[in-house]
């Protein structure tokens, strides 16, 4: 992987060294080793006690299986990881979505990225792209569709996307210039501002509440959250990669 | 407001508007300011109508999904809900003002800020909201980044220390709450509130007090009780003014909050030696939080120790609350709505001296109570609240903890809650003289906007009134309080 640092805005002179580069820890922050030893035995006792209550535990568990699999014909899909993330509990999926672009704008925040045109790929990384970018592409729109009745879904299939990006960030090729800007970041909220809006939306139905799809569209308002969740974990994934703002 | 909306269309206002405009300052980055500025009087707006409402027909419900628990994922306002998700409006609203101003010459923060701090404030009030433990994992997560960042916001090595060593520890916070969270699914098979705590009692012994504790650890490093406090004074004073009012004034108290509602609804509001564990360690906050503000050279790290000393009130609360008075546990909670406002009003008061001299070295002050007479009476105000003198929010909170302190004649505890109001006094008043003394050289000063300067003092007078707010205030507390903790605190309070 290739090193890309964000430069922090004002300088910044003062930063730590990385671990293992040659400025040795100032003295003010190391423990005493007797401290040291202490809190590692601390930490054991920490670490046996959990293991303990693990080894304790009820087997079977009880659990939201079977409740989950009572009421999966009304969610629409019939895979039932994709009908918990996209259905039953599709608020937590909306926050997670949010926790992503919230990364990136905290990203953003912090510096520029060096951007992916000062990348000099080898020949191998010149090549590799061109046969694996359109194959990638192919299969996240196929583990997309695939999530309704089988594993897969908008994360996995945002997590290919996102690869592609990297790859093609690898190989030195630069963002196009009409990508740049106001398009991007629609790109990257995207997937919050689609489900978000079909959320408060179902809530305007008659009887209806925040993210109750109606059984009979259910299926289709899963396929077009999940589309654009894909395109916008994709996005964001690679442009954390990149690691700062365009 | 509109009678015609229910509770429901006001929760899904309270989540998805501050959401929404945060999505759009992202987007419009040159039109931030103007949609930041409209989405918190909004968002403030739709939050006061919540509360109101909560306060008038009971706690309200939202089944999101349409999906009854377990299944599905609950929001519950009740009036502990509503009392911070009010304290977070006012706070939010005019930290938002005082920011329009603060960031004025500062084009990248001024473009950051508003998408971050609007998701804080997603964050903030979906965590209110919820009634469900892994959904409360999320908000937290989500509110834990968007503090970071925001720190980091100030640039600098100092801003990006504090910040990663934040990040690291709300993290970690995170992590252990999530495993405490696993732990109680696996024993009872349900995420959600009500369900575990009706399953708490019959649930396998070691994995159940394990969960309780590791979640218990987790919020307890979140929220910065001594000896987990290392943390939050270079976050806290590091980080741009509204940025540190946020954080002391709104984002301890969310963890604090959560920290409560499980042990009230969760756990069923006992637990005597875990009470006087942490009721020690809110002593040892208070007293050695203000030894060391009173210490401190610069003047928001004093604000930031002084946090560290009233958090520890908050805990301090805890083993006079478990022991039986009820009041105890209406005074924690006006204890930490009031620290909300008054410290949000001094970090903004500090925020003004510092762009007014250029520094915030406490014994340079300089005759400032002549040139920013606004600020001064905003931190003095703000000082008295906490204090706790009479007749501000503060002094309510303090008030109602030495009276169950006296009930159950736990003179020690007395004597460390008046003196923490001692130490205080100690350090507000060293701001306070040096900010009459006229320094020996003069130095180039700037001029501060008159709308931080007011926003400072809206807030400080905010604690002040809340002091008589009580009779309001205490009936919206016990709104769908646990019977078994809370049901008898506003008789207790009152039949003083």
């Amino acid at each position: 992987m290739s090193a890309q640092r964000a430069t922090p805005r004002h300088g910044g002179g003062g930063v730590q060294a990385p671990a293992g580069a040659a400025r040795p820890v100032p003295a003010d922050t190391a423990l005493p080793r007797a401290a040291r030893v202490l809190l590692a035995l601390v930490l054991l006792a920490v670490f046996g006690g959990l293991a303990l209550a693990v080894l304790a535990l009820a087997q079977p568990a009880p659990g939201l299986a079977a409740a989950v699999a009572g009421r999966i014909d009304d969610s629409g899909v019939s895979h039932p990881v994709t009908a918990v993330l996209l259905n039953f509990r599709g608020y937590d999926t909306l926050l997670e979505l949010v926790v992503l672009v919230l990364a990136l704008v905290g990203t953003w925040s912090v510096g520029r990225a060096r951007g992916c045109a000062g990348n000099a790929p080898g020949p191998l990384l010149r090549q590799l792209p061109r046969l694996l970018a359109p194959l990638m592409v192919l299969v996240a729109g196929y583990l997309l569709w695939a999530g309704a009745h089988a594993p897969g879904g908008a994360f996995q299939a945002g997590s290919l996307l996102g690869g592609v990006g990297i790859l093609l960030c690898l190989s030195g090729q630069p963002l196009p210039g009409w990508a740049q800007a106001l398009v991007l970041r629609l790109a990257v909220v995207l997937g919050v501002a689609v489900f978000a809006a079909l959320g408060a939306a179902a809530a305007l139905l008659p009887g209806g509440a925040p993210l109750d799809w109606p059984p009979a569209q259910a299926k289709t308002l899963i396929l077009t959250i999940e589309l654009a969740a894909m395109l916008s974990i994709g996005v964001v994934l690679a442009a954390l990669f990149a690691g700062g703002r365009p | 407001m509109l009678p015609v909306l229910a509770a429901p269309a006001w929760m899904l206002a309270v989540v998805f508007v501050p959401l929404a405009a945060a999505l759009l300052c992202f987007l419009l980055p040159r039109r931030a300011v103007i949609l930041g500025l409209v989405a918190a009087v909004l968002t403030a707006a739709v939050t006061f109508a919540l509360t109101l409402e909560v306060a008038a027909a009971g706690t309200a419900h939202t089944l999101l999904g349409g999906w009854a628990a377990p299944l599905g994922i609950l929001w519950r306002a009740d009036g502990l809900s509503a009392a911070l998700l009010a304290m977070t409006a006012l706070v939010g609203v005019t930290v938002s003002l005082y920011a329009a101003a603060y960031f004025r010459d500062d084009a990248h923060a001024r473009v950051f800020f508003w998408p971050l701090w609007l998701l804080l404030w997603t964050a903030l009030n979906a965590l209110y909201l919820s009634a469900d433990l892994f959904n409360l994992y999320v908000t937290l997560e989500l509110l834990g980044f968007a503090a970071v960042s925001l720190t980091a916001l100030g640039g600098g090595a100092a801003a990006l220390t504090g910040a990663i060593r934040y990040l690291l520890v709300s993290v970690l916070g995170s992590l252990s709450y999530l495993l405490g969270v696993a732990l109680l699914y696996h024993s009872c098979g349900s995420v959600d509130i009500g369900l575990v705590a009706a399953c708490i009692p019959d649930a396998p012994r070691p994995a159940s007090q394990v969960a309780a504790a590791a979640m218990m650890a987790g919020l307890i490093l979140k929220t910065a009780l001594f000896p987990f406090h290392f943390w939050l004074p270079p976050a806290h004073g590091s980080a741009p003014a509204p940025v540190s009012a946020v954080l002391s004034a709104l984002v301890v108290k969310a963890s604090f909050y959560l920290l409560l509602r499980l042990w009230l609804d969760v756990l069923g509001g006992g637990g005597r030696w875990a009470a006087e564990l942490l009721g020690l360690l809110g002593v040892a906050a208070v007293l050695w939080g203000s030894v060391l503000a009173l210490r401190q050279e610069r003047l928001k790290l004093l604000i930031a120790y002084s946090t560290v000393a009233q958090i520890g009130y908050l805990f301090l609360a805890l083993p006079l609350a478990v022991a039986g008075g009820a009041a105890a546990w209406t005074g924690a909670l006006y204890l930490a709505l009031a620290h909300g406002l008054a410290k949000a009003a001094m970090f903004l008061s500090a925020g003004n001296l510092l762009r007014f001299g250029g520094h915030d070295r406490i014994a340079e002050l300089d005759s400032a109570v002549h040139r920013l007479p606004l600020t001064l009476t905003a931190f003095a105000l703000a000082g008295v609240s906490i204090m706790g003198l009479p007749p501000s929010g503060g002094f309510i909170g303090k008030w109602l903890l030495l009276k169950a302190a006296f009930a159950q004649g736990r003179f020690g505890l007395v004597v460390v809650i008046l003196l923490g109001g001692v130490l205080a006094a100690a350090y507000v008043f060293k701001v306070v003289g040096h900010a009459f003394t006229p320094a020996a050289r003069e130095r180039r000063l700037r001029t501060v906007p008159p709308g931080m300067e007011w926003s400072a003092l809206l807030l400080a007078a905010a604690a002040i009134v809340l002091g008589l707010t009580l009779p309001l205030i205490s009936p919206l507390l016990q709104v769908g309080a646990a019977p078994a903790a809370m049901a008898t605190a506003f008789a207790a309070w009152s039949a003083a």
